[in-house]
């Protein structure tokens, strides 16, 4: 399946600058301003508008960069898909509904699924047909996947699962579940772990919504009770999917949403109009504490986009990026949890009398403030980032 | 050389500096200076027709760093700047021989008749600093009345400057001191980079080895995150300093203050804890990781302790 390539969309041999320009004239005019967090129309998306939006990324060939154009991807490079994503970033919209099935769903598949998979899948989760919630965190398998107990067993073409997940963001809209299960026993700690690609509305799954840290249904519980599911909805054989994951997981944890640093450039920009649009709060713009913060903010945001953009660099060059990942992701995280407790700071001073665009911050970063406490949870803690870097990138021994 | 530009890599100047880094370190000050010019070191950025290498100012990077991680006492960085901006001035020829030897005054102008914040002043022939109206002004040392400034660093201090009598030798306009001052801010984050880098090295090693309890303290997790942490953020400054190198999407320059001022908290954090995990060894004279710590919070003061990151600020919230 190849993606009928929208004529506006400029071919890559035209350069990056060719692109950038493109991908920021189509977005500056397109975003809705309802959905831009610093806009006064602004308004929380529902799913079938985000749905929208995203499809309508993809189709001006803003998504979907590096996918193979055999199942509907631009087939282009790391390159392009940085230049696209700092355009993103610059805007204040919406994130992905559907992050889990493009950054990871979609690339496990490309590794390990059977050609019918792909082309059954990929397409579908480009233009937003699908969406994807992530199985694998179990009540007793957070950071440590050797502990999951979800069960597969196999009858003839078809597996029985039972078990429970957590945590599973989005998966009362999703319409699949990158499911990771287990064939043998706990004792089996990594060995003979088997993922799936469920439909959410196969019978025995139940979704029990939990309510997170910012009031939102973020996440859930979910429960696989005697769910049957036909041998083709395997991704890959015992083991094969899960290594693929972990494989998947170390390049994404470097490449997902690539456009943070250009997203909290984006912020601080937000909050810095909001300030100067109340006579309070731009008082606090003169103040030597908060002038110092901010450029402190402005140089780690820089030394973000620097890991960022020599990650993008080395793989483009054939390197592999291995544990490198993870210093990615502490950084972002850390530096952004401390981005929104001096943003909460701030916009915890505006009142009912202060101006339209400060209460619009108010609202806007107390929640980000709040959401971002899940920044160094999810996606490997950042006590795991720190193992891993101590590990896998220093080299420290834990014996003589 | 019989290579073209498109030839040489950056990072191959880091290793082939460190050899003659640490050749001139046990040397006589002036004797270091023949290493470092005989290895190209001194005039990598000046003008070809001065002698010189005539490489842009990432060559010069991977050098300082390498002086950074290694310690080294002599003023390697301003003389490659200093080199840069004189062009094809017979004063930068000698720079990049090794025949005179040139710092800079971070603060301070000629204007003022006072400036400060130069490293090695004392043994420095030229000595750099602002004219007060927006160019610089090379001055002959001998002509500067000295007050040595050993409060941070009584070994190696740096030297506040009188100049009421100082013969000027030079002048810089104010594009050239502008270049100067933006290819100075890269190559000192690069260089506290690099001192961080270097103490994290030895400290790694020290806690892969050192036993206590019956297992090297690398095996104690609060040890192995804040190894971790440390290298994260020395990682961080690295990627900072090395996009400086490069224009923005639009071809602008990008600010240099917001990244010295996050590499210079970064190098103080990475060298303070690796002091830290030296134990009662790392509050000795003996384990040099206080030299790198000193060189830090020098720069560090020289920016104005914290006004780097303050202007940074102030200069964003001016862009919105």
């Amino acid at each position: 399946m190849h993606m009928q390539k929208n004529p506006a969309i400029p071919d890559a041999a035209a350069g990056p600058a060719v692109y950038r320009e493109y991908a920021r004239q189509w977005l500056g005019a397109n975003l809705p301003a309802h959905m831009r967090s610093d806009s006064l129309d602004y308004r929380t998306p529902t799913l079938d508008e985000c749905r929208d939006w995203e499809a309508s990324m993809y189709q001006a060939g803003l998504a979907g960069m590096t996918w193979p154009k055999a199942y509907g991807g631009l087939g282009l490079t790391l390159r392009e898909h940085l230049v696209v994503n700092k355009e993103i970033g610059a805007l204040p919209m919406p994130e992905s509904v559907s992050s889990i099935g493009k950054e990871l769903a979609g690339p496990i598949i490309q590794t390990v699924g059977t050609e019918e998979q792909k082309q059954q899948f990929l397409p579908a989760i480009l233009a937003m047909r699908n969406y994807w919630c992530q199985g694998f965190s179990e009540p007793d398998a957070g950071s440590d996947l050797a502990r999951l107990r979800t069960k597969a067993t196999q009858e003839g073409d078809s597996w029985r699962i039972n078990g429970q997940k957590i945590w599973t963001s989005g998966a009362a809209k999703a319409h699949y579940c990158l499911l990771l299960t287990r064939t043998g026993t706990v004792a089996d700690k990594h060995r003979g772990l088997l993922m799936f690609a469920v439909p959410m509305d196969t019978p025995g799954i139940r979704v029990v919504p939990i309510k997170s840290i910012d009031g939102k249904d973020s996440f859930a519980e979910v429960f696989f009770d005697n769910v049957v599911v036909p041998d083709s909805a395997r991704l890959g054989a015992p083991d094969e999917g899960w290594n693929a994951a972990i494989r998947v997981l170390s390049i994404e944890r470097a490449t997902n949403r690539m456009y943070r640093a250009w997203r909290f450039e984006c912020e601080l920009r937000q909050l810095i109009a909001a300030c100067k649009s109340d006579p309070v709060l731009a008082t606090l713009l003169d103040d030597g504490y908060y002038q110092r913060r901010i450029g402190e903010v402005v140089g780690e945001i820089d030394a973000l986009k620097g890991l960022v953009e020599r990650t993008v660099n080395q793989m483009v060059a054939g390197d592999r990026i291995g544990a490198r990942g993870s210093l990615t992701k502490l950084y972002w995280s850390e530096c952004h949890q401390a981005f929104m407790g001096l943003a909460q700071s701030i916009v915890s001073q505006v009142t009912p009398r202060s101006s339209a665009l400060a209460r619009r911050a108010r609202k806007h970063f107390t929640t980000a403030y709040l959401y971002a406490r899940a920044e160094t949870i999810y996606a490997g803690t950042s006590e795991v980032q720190l193992d891993i870097i101590a590990q896998r990138i220093m080299n420290l021994p834990k014996d003589l | 050389m019989s290579m073209t530009d498109n030839d040489l890599k950056p990072e191959e100047f880091g290793q082939a500096a460190a050899e003659a880094i640490a050749d001139a370190q046990p040397r006589e000050f002036r004797e270091a200076a023949q290493v470092l010019a005989n290895a190209g070191l001194c005039g990598v950025c000046a003008a070809e027709d001065a002698g010189g290498l005539g490489l842009g100012i990432e060559f010069a990077l991977p050098i300082v760093a390498e002086a950074g991680r290694l310690r080294l006492q002599w003023p390697l960085l301003e003389t490659i700047l200093i080199a840069k901006a004189l062009g094809d001035s017979p004063l930068a020829a000698q720079l990049a021989r090794g025949e005179r030897v040139a710092t800079l005054a971070l603060q301070g102008s000629l204007a003022e008749g006072f400036a400060g914040h130069a490293r090695h002043a004392a043994q420095s022939d030229w000595v750099l600093v602002a004219d007060g109206h927006g160019g610089g002004a090379l001055l002959d040392r001998r002509t500067v009345e000295l007050q040595s400034d050993e409060a941070m660093d009584p070994e190696f201090p740096q030297a506040w400057l009188t100049l009421d009598k100082a013969e000027v030798l030079a002048t810089l306009d104010a594009a050239a001191f502008a270049a100067l001052q933006r290819d100075s801010r890269i190559l000192i984050a690069g260089l506290v980079n690099g001192a961080a880098e270097g103490a994290l090295l030895t400290t790694a090693e020290y806690m892969s080895t050192r036993v206590q309890f019956g297992r090297p303290l690398s095996a104690k997790q609060a040890v192995r995150h804040l190894l971790a942490r440390m290298r994260l953020l020395q990682e961080a400054s690295n990627a900072g300093a090395q996009r400086l190198l490069a224009k923005d999407e639009y071809g602008r320059t990008r600010a240099t203050g917001p990244v010295l001022a996050n590499a210079l908290g970064n190098a103080a954090f990475v060298l303070e804890k690796s002091i830290h995990l030296h134990g009662g060894m790392g509050f000795t004279w003996e384990v040099p990781l206080h030299y790198a710590l000193r060189e830090v919070r020098k720069f560090d003061a020289a920016f104005g302790a914290g006004a780097l990151a303050q202007q940074s600020g102030r200069d964003f919230i001016e862009s919105v």
